[in-house]
């Protein structure tokens, strides 16, 4: 029933598809897992488990329902939305993760420019490349990106200038990003409170993270503003031919960590981090990333500065044959706090396991296990339990896709 | 590191010469699908005019390079059910064909020589090459790395070859050549460079991306 509501939710977007021009793009997708999992209560449930599904949540699950538009808006305009419904733990997880004005216009002298205004994700991840920013590798995203996926989003405007060398005989793209944003005071409240987990949710524009009544992580909602200041991000990439791709971005929110909600107590937390990666690809098949991650997120309640320290590695090995991907993905992640009593310290590793099969344009088979070693004071300090958990899960998906591309 | 070898020998008949091309690896491996043009030193009709078409496919160009005489024109139909918006900022020919399906646009007519880079404004990826050319005689080398020319009247000639992964600088892939009473004229070339890498291959990893 919950799945059907989904779909009603999202009707007004399928609605547009029978009268649409010739040159809308559409794409709906219905991915459904089978989880084995011991792990602790999850974000989803109000938990400060690292993993989507909990030991409760065993068995069938909707993965995600997804349902994506195109739609050109004269000649170099595209609205673009991407809405998502996310199976019954997350509490108000149906609704767009991402909904934007696309400006393409045509490069001029092997320079391009492109303009986003609307909401998502803000550049830096050269895991989640593929539909829905979804990863082509694994299910779960590593710690660094599903951080991303859960806290952060772009609501404003960015702009982007590239120089496409490789179109001019050279070996060599650069592309320089800048993008100004509001509506992402909250984000911070997540890692400082349970800390990084690994999954593929991402968390709507409209939606909550936590859940209700939860003790530890109430549900509340992260794309808010607070504090009536913009934040910026300032991001560069360069790329050898097709092969080698350096993303590196700055963000910061400039929140003002005094400043909350009068009405709900919600505090802006002032997040700074700086991410570079790096994939490399070859003609064999072969993948390789690393991407780093760092940064910090700061409250001010009562003049107290309490800031925690937050950062998450991953290095990701891929190799592809045919229809088959196999993948292998070490995370690394940990938050220092500054806070008394060391609330919301955390020490964590992953190690992630996948293969998947493409059966055909429609048709996506994959298998992935997911292991994961942390220590989080606050299972000590807000639900007297061991710091240390090891969780696995393991996941069985099938997805099908249907869309006007295939 | 490797290296490209081009021979070049030239044989001419009583009639008029075949100017044959061969181009190598350095060990001796074929360089297949590389352009060559041969332009007289006198004055020679250009080649006729042609009708191309380079379709849209799995979005990649098909073909990716085809060479055609100055004049001719080229229909750019998508095949694909995925929206194209084809563009060239190539100064050879400068063009524009906003998003589409299907076949709704006339062909585009190249009257300039030159190399027109083609990309996509909608998936980067794409990329393509149209090398227009006023040469009288012109080609591309087979899988054996071997082109032929018959029937090329007495004269002074220059040669190229090209291809979009070489890195060498122009100059060194030139040669002039003489077709007169002699049976043949060889010329050989050996390159100092390496081909970039081929662009890798469309997959699954960009199937589900519009």
């Amino acid at each position: 029933m919950k799945t059907l509501h989904a779909l009603l939710l999202l009707s007004p977007l399928c609605a547009l598809v029978p009268g649409v021009a010739a040159a809308l793009d559409w794409q709906l997708s219905a991915d459904m897992r089978l989880v084995n999992s011991d792990g602790q209560r999850s974000l989803f449930d109000g938990g400060l488990g690292t993993l989507r599904y909990d030991d409760a949540h065993d068995g069938l699950q909707v993965g995600r329902l997804r349902l994506a538009l195109t739609e050109p808006l004269g000649e170099v305009w595209a609205l673009k939305l991407d809405g998502s419904y996310w199976g019954q733990d997350e509490t108000h997880s149906t609704g767009l993760t991402e909904a934007f004005l696309e400006y393409r216009p045509y490069p001029i002298e092997g320079w391009r420019a492109r303009v986003r205004i609307g909401a998502f994700f803000p550049p830096g991840s050269l895991e989640n490349t593929a539909a829905g920013w979804s990863s082509p590798y694994t299910l779960s995203s590593s710690a660094a990106n599903s951080w991303i996926a859960e806290e952060v989003r772009t609501i404003g405007v960015e702009g982007k200038v590239e120089w496409l060398g490789t179109r001019l005989g050279h070996d060599f793209d650069f592309g320089l990003t800048g993008g100004v944003f509001g509506w992402n005071d909250p984000a911070g409240v997540v890692v400082a409170t349970g800390g990084f987990s690994l999954n593929d949710f991402q968390t709507p524009i409209s939606g909550y993270i936590g859940a209700r009544g939860s003790t530890v992580f109430a549900e509340r909602q992260l794309f808010r503003e607070i504090d009536n200041r913009a934040g910026y991000y300032v991001g560069g990439e360069a790329r050898y031919l097709d092969r080698v791709t350096l993303l590196a971005l700055h963000y910061d929110n400039r929140a003002d960590p005094e400043a909350s909600n009068a009405l709900t107590g919600a505090f802006a937390w002032e997040t700074r981090y700086d991410s570079v990666g790096v994939r490399a690809q070859t003609e064999s098949g072969w993948t390789a990333i690393v991407q780093w991650l760092q940064g910090h997120t700061a409250i001010e309640p009562d003049e107290q500065y309490l800031r925690w320290r937050f950062y998450s590695q991953f290095a990701l090995l891929s190799y592809q044959r045919g229809r088959h991907t196999v993948s292998a993905r070490y995370d690394e992640f940990g938050v220092d706090s500054g806070a008394p009593a060391d609330l919301g310290e955390e020490d964590g590793h992953a190690w992630t396991v996948a293969y998947l099969f493409d059966q055909s344009a429609h048709w996506r088979f994959a298998l992935e296990w997911l292991h994961v070693t942390s220590e989080v004071t606050n299972r000590a300090l807000l639900l007297a339990e061991p710091t240390l958990a090891v969780e696995n899960q393991t996941m069985f998906s099938v997805r099908y896709t249907i869309g006007s591309g295939m | 590191m490797l290296g490209w070898l081009v021979l070049l020998s030239v044989t001419a008949p009583v009639f008029g010469g075949a100017i044959s091309v061969q181009a190598s690896l350095a060990d001796h491996k074929p360089f297949a699908g590389a352009v060559v043009t041969v332009q007289g030193a006198a004055a020679h009709a250009p080649s006729a005019p042609m009708s191309a078409i380079v379709d849209q496919i799995n979005l990649a160009f098909v073909p990716d390079l085809i060479v055609i005489p100055v004049g001719s024109t080229v229909e750019f139909p998508n095949s694909d059910s995925v929206s194209h918006q084809i563009y060239s900022f190539s100064p050879t020919k400068r063009f524009q064909l906003p998003l589409y399906h299907g076949k709704p646009y006339p062909p585009v007519h190249f009257d300039q020589a030159g190399i027109v880079t083609l990309g996509c404004n909608i998936h980067d990826k794409m990329l393509g090459y149209i090398y227009v050319t006023d040469a009288a005689y012109f080609g591309r080398t087979d899988a054996s790395g071997a082109w032929v020319a018959n029937n090329v009247p007495r004269g002074a000639y220059h040669v190229s070859i090209w291809h979009p992964l070489l890195r060498e600088s122009a100059a060194s892939l030139e040669r002039d050549v003489t077709v007169g009473a002699e049976d043949s004229t060889k010329v050989e070339m050996q390159l100092t460079q390496p081909l970039r890498p081929a662009p890798l291959q469309t997959n699954a990893r960009s199937r589900n991306q519009y």
